[in-house]
């Protein structure tokens, strides 16, 4: 819609300057506990960058690839639960329960990804939905294992040098160091032969298995990766907040990912981010009616639905993700969205 | 022996509450030709609507259908206006998200107008029995069983007999074609809606008498249920449906007699991912159906 001006507006962004504003937000963000210690401040932050990470997994998975999962906190509630389970009965170190606990996620993405592949995008909606109700059903009630409705308690802080990482501004390191990491590893998938077959996958489905793409195999390993990363999330979340229990990964956590992927907008980099600042902005500002924080994502959402279907970043104008499909990719993406937009507008 | 015979009489009874859920989706599926995710909530709002009703006018089971229905039938329209209406052509997955925004904002809202707590339904069928020591059916079972099959009959009639029927079933094969004969095809599709959601919240009624307790969170296991009991028809097939609901709830309750209650819902999604495995476009052979 706006593409002359922002071609224009991004030509005037060099090279030098370009890194140098990367430079100057990673050095704030790096001194941030320096500049404002206040640990209600981390508190938020960590969260916030906690929603950054499944925010973004969870846009992997819908954005890039076109499927459609809305039981997201099921895959949390995985990380979280292997994550404390490792660490509290065999005393594993956080370091190596937290990839454990993605791959933990990962193999249980597959499982729930395997029957629907062949299948319309909607029966995969309704399949991850179940599994997210399941999954937490099971957390429930299995009480040999998660401690059923009393939780897991007491989980240890990660240890660093013989550092105990427990207070929000510290652990606060950790979660930028995870989101860091995940926007680098996907920065690269995406741009890669992988990422190229998930976009073709979303913008046609059976013109990419004619140009033979297995299409099947590339959504399985798209779910995967979507579902790792919301296992790390969960298994970062874990020790920082020290307890878990299974109505922290009910459905409405699971829409409330959800409703930060869509308000932020689909398909781009910068879009989750965007949308988790905005949902948790609001989760603070509403803190006082929170019984009303879920009518106002819900809300929120049919707007977004209504007045910009691809989200306020959306794949239309994405700096991040457009620098990495070439011009012509670009045009035709900016195509789909113009048309996608107007038979909205109908 | 006994135990399982009544655990069978259970299933067929509860079956029968998910068949008419089933019915009530694949009706909006066929029309809509959308899967929704709203369907939980209305028949949740079916079940408030009822409790309502018992509670200011009396307890008469016809007045609780009648206000479940028109309740749900109403709420129907809401979810036509906001999700469907303007997107008919635009992506599926606008309507789609929607329609979650939609179930998000009724559900949250309820459990702000109707509380967060199971309430007690009130007693609107006597506590009776009927059979040989412990194998038979209550009062309630009767009735339940007796309102899904008059409902399903009436909507049998209706699609296969009067002009409105026959005009919801042209819009659900083919929306052009109707059209071109004359349809007017949004208002079809809206009657549909209303009519698949107002058979959901007479399930939900059924539902809530059945279990004898209500709460603003039914919707999410319940709609689950629906779902699985559709996928069985290939979603927009109603007497296949039909069969599904009732498959399911004999699942679940045999189930439950080998393991636990708790672990009640987690039939329903095994269920579907079995037969999305086997046979995901369902047990109606149908032609081009859409997977």
């Amino acid at each position: 819609m706006t593409g002359a001006s922002e071609d224009s507006g991004r030509a005037r962004l060099s090279k030098p300057l370009k890194i140098a504003l990367c430079a100057l937000g990673a050095a704030v963000l790096l001194a941030l506990p320096a500049i404002c210690p206040q640990s209600y401040t981390m508190g938020v932050m960590c969260r916030i960058l906690m929603y950054v990470l499944l925010a973004g997994s969870l846009n992997v998975i819908n954005g890039y690839s076109g499927q459609f999962n809305i039981g997201h906190a099921g895959f949390y509630c995985i990380g979280a639960y292997c994550e404390a389970i490792l660490a509290t009965r065999l005393g594993l170190s956080f370091w190596i329960a937290l990839p454990l606990a993605g791959l933990a996620a990962m193999i249980v993405g597959f499982i729930v990804a395997l029957p629907t592949l062949r299948l319309r995008g909607t029966y995969l909606a309704i399949v991850t939905l179940g599994a997210s109700e399941i999954i937490r059903l099971v957390a429930l009630n299995w009480e040999g294992l998660t401690g059923g409705p009393d939780g897991i308690k007491g989980i240890p802080a990660p240890m660093l040098g013989g550092f105990k990482i427990s207070r929000s501004g510290d652990y606060y390191y950790i979660f930028l160091a995870l989101a860091a990491l995940f926007f680098f590893v996907t920065a690269r998938v995406i741009g890669s032969r992988v990422g190229r077959a998930w976009l073709s996958i979303r913008e046609d489905e059976s013109a990419a298995r004619s140009l033979g793409v297995e299409t099947s195999r590339y959504k399985a390993a798209n779910f995967m990766y979507g579902a790792f990363w919301a296992g790390i999330a969960g298994a970062a979340f874990a020790p920082y907040f020290k307890y878990i229990s299974s109505d922290m990964f009910s459905l409405d956590e699971g829409f409330n990912i959800l409703s930060m992927v869509i308000i932020g907008g689909q398909g781009t980099l910068v879009g989750p981010v965007v949308g988790a600042v905005i949902v948790n902005f609001l989760t603070e500002v509403l803190r006082p009616v929170s019984q009303y924080r879920l009518v106002a994502y819900a809300i929120l959402i049919i707007v977004m639905m209504w007045v910009r279907p691809q989200g306020l970043v959306g794949a239309s104008n994405s700096i991040l993700a457009e620098r990495k499909l070439g011009r012509r990719r670009r045009g035709a993406a900016r195509a789909a969205d113009r048309e996608a937009s107007c038979g909205g507008a109908k | 022996m006994d135990y399982y015979l009544s655990q069978l009489i259970n299933g067929i009874c509860q079956g029968s509450i998910y068949a008419l859920m089933a019915i009530g989706f694949s009706v909006v599926f066929g029309v809509v030709g959308l899967v929704t995710f709203t369907h939980g909530e209305v028949i949740m709002i079916g079940a408030f609507a009822a409790f309502y009703a018992f509670q200011l006018v009396g307890n008469n089971l016809l007045i609780g259908i009648v206000a479940s229905f028109a309740a749900s039938a109403l709420i129907g329209v809401f979810v036509y206006k906001v999700c469907y209406e303007r997107f008919l052509d635009a992506p599926e997955y606008i309507s789609l998200i929607c329609t979650i925004g939609v179930s998000m904002l009724l559900k949250s809202l309820a459990q702000i107008v109707f509380g967060p707590n199971n309430k007690p339904m009130l007693d609107v069928v006597p506590n009776r029995f009927y059979g040989w020591d412990t194998v038979g059916l209550t009062l309630i079972q009767i009735i339940v069983i007796a309102t899904v099959a008059v409902l399903s009959i009436l909507l049998y009639l209706f699609l296969n007999r009067t002009r409105w029927g026959i005009m919801l079933r042209a819009v659900s094969q083919d929306r052009k074609a109707a059209a071109l004969v004359g349809i007017d095809v949004k208002h079809t599709i809206l009657a549909g809606n209303c009519i698949g959601c107002g058979l959901g919240g007479v399930a939900g009624m059924l539902l809530a008498i059945y279990y004898q307790t209500l709460v603003a969170t039914m919707g999410g296991a319940a709609g689950m249920k629906a779902f699985a009991a559709a996928v069985l028809g290939g979603l927009s097939d109603v007497p296949c449906a039909a069969f599904g609901g009732f498959f399911l709830g004999v699942i679940e309750n045999l189930g439950i007699t080998f393991t636990s209650a708790s672990f009640r819902d987690i039939f329903a999604f095994v269920f579907l991912l079995i037969v999305l495995l086997i046979k995901p476009e369902g047990f109606a052979h149908k032609k081009g159906a859409r997977v």
